[in-house]
């Protein structure tokens, strides 16, 4: 019964937090973020004169730009992971494979200690 | 659920959602990691994806079905295998004359297709086998830690 009313009040507790960040978040009005969208990328390839490039958005279109040019990727954070930074990307897949032979070497000496312990109370 | 005379019983409800999110995991995991370049994700993403389905197999039917299906050696080889791949294909910037990872042919197909965006492309596929294949063997590792200690504890009392 406790149980059942800590899960109440904590799920009231939750509804009226949510409630009170979408009400905050609704009434403000907040700054347009320069991610981009208004540029059409197949378009600024093919012809990047028609793009306008002095404003932010502008910007942002000057990066598809080049990193269309250099390498090929329409997603740009492919193109930064596999090409600009593919040294970084090797590092953390060497840092995978290193966990998991970390994991591997400890679980197998763990079954073989279990194995001589074995082997020792049948001898015994 | 375990019984006193040790046969074990699985929840047919999880055993029924297992069967039918598998594929949905996998198809969605491969998509992840086939159009990494030109969506978002890419091969570390889609290889955690895909390697959920080892934990998927472990809920729906327990380890002993879920260690034999997959073998564990050929995903330790699959790991070694895809950082291998990668290590290639990094190189082939320097055979032909650029920096290491640099991408080195990427005329072939419009901007948007799968194959579109040169070793980018076959850089994110090699991640994403090496990311599927090795944590799925962690997976299968951990997975038989959790197994194994049942056992002991029988034993024990």
């Amino acid at each position: 019964m406790k149980g059942v009313r800590i899960a109440a009040v904590s799920a009231v507790c939750v509804l009226a937090a949510v409630w009170l960040c979408v009400a905050v978040y609704s009434s403000l009005t907040l700054p347009p973020t320069y991610d981009g969208s208004s540029v059409n990328v197949l378009d600024l390839y093919r012809d990047p004169e028609n793009t306008d490039l002095s404003d932010p958005d502008g910007a942002a279109a000057v990066i598809v730009q080049e990193n269309l040019s250099r390498t090929g990727a329409a997603n740009n954070v492919a193109s930064v992971v596999f090409d600009f930074r593919g040294f970084d990307t090797l590092g953390e897949s060497f840092i995978l494979l290193t966990a998991i032979a970390g994991t591997y070497v400890i679980l197998s000496r763990k079954k073989k200690k279990d194995e001589k312990k074995e082997d020792a109370s049948d001898e015994v | 659920m375990k019984f006193k005379n040790g046969i074990t019983e699985r929840n047919v409800i999880v055993k029924c959602g297992a069967d039918h999110y598998l594929p949905f995991a996998l198809v969605f995991g491969f998509y992840v990691i086939l159009f990494g370049t030109v969506s978002p994700g890419g091969g570390f993403q889609g290889g955690v994806i895909v390697a959920s389905a080892v934990l998927l197999l472990y809920l729906g039917y327990g380890f002993q079905t879920a260690g034999s299906a997959l073998r564990s050696e050929v995903l330790r080889v699959g790991e070694s295998a895809g950082a291998v791949i990668y290590v290639i294909l990094g190189l082939l910037g320097i055979l032909l004359g650029a920096r290491f990872c640099q991408n080195v042919f990427f005329d072939n197909g419009a901007v948007g297709d799968l194959v579109s965006a040169g070793t980018v492309t076959f850089m994110s596929w090699a991640v994403g086998f090496k990311v599927l294949t090795g944590v799925g063997f962690l997976l299968l590792l951990l997975l038989g830690l959790l197994a194994a200690d049942p056992d002991e504890e029988a034993e024990g009392s």
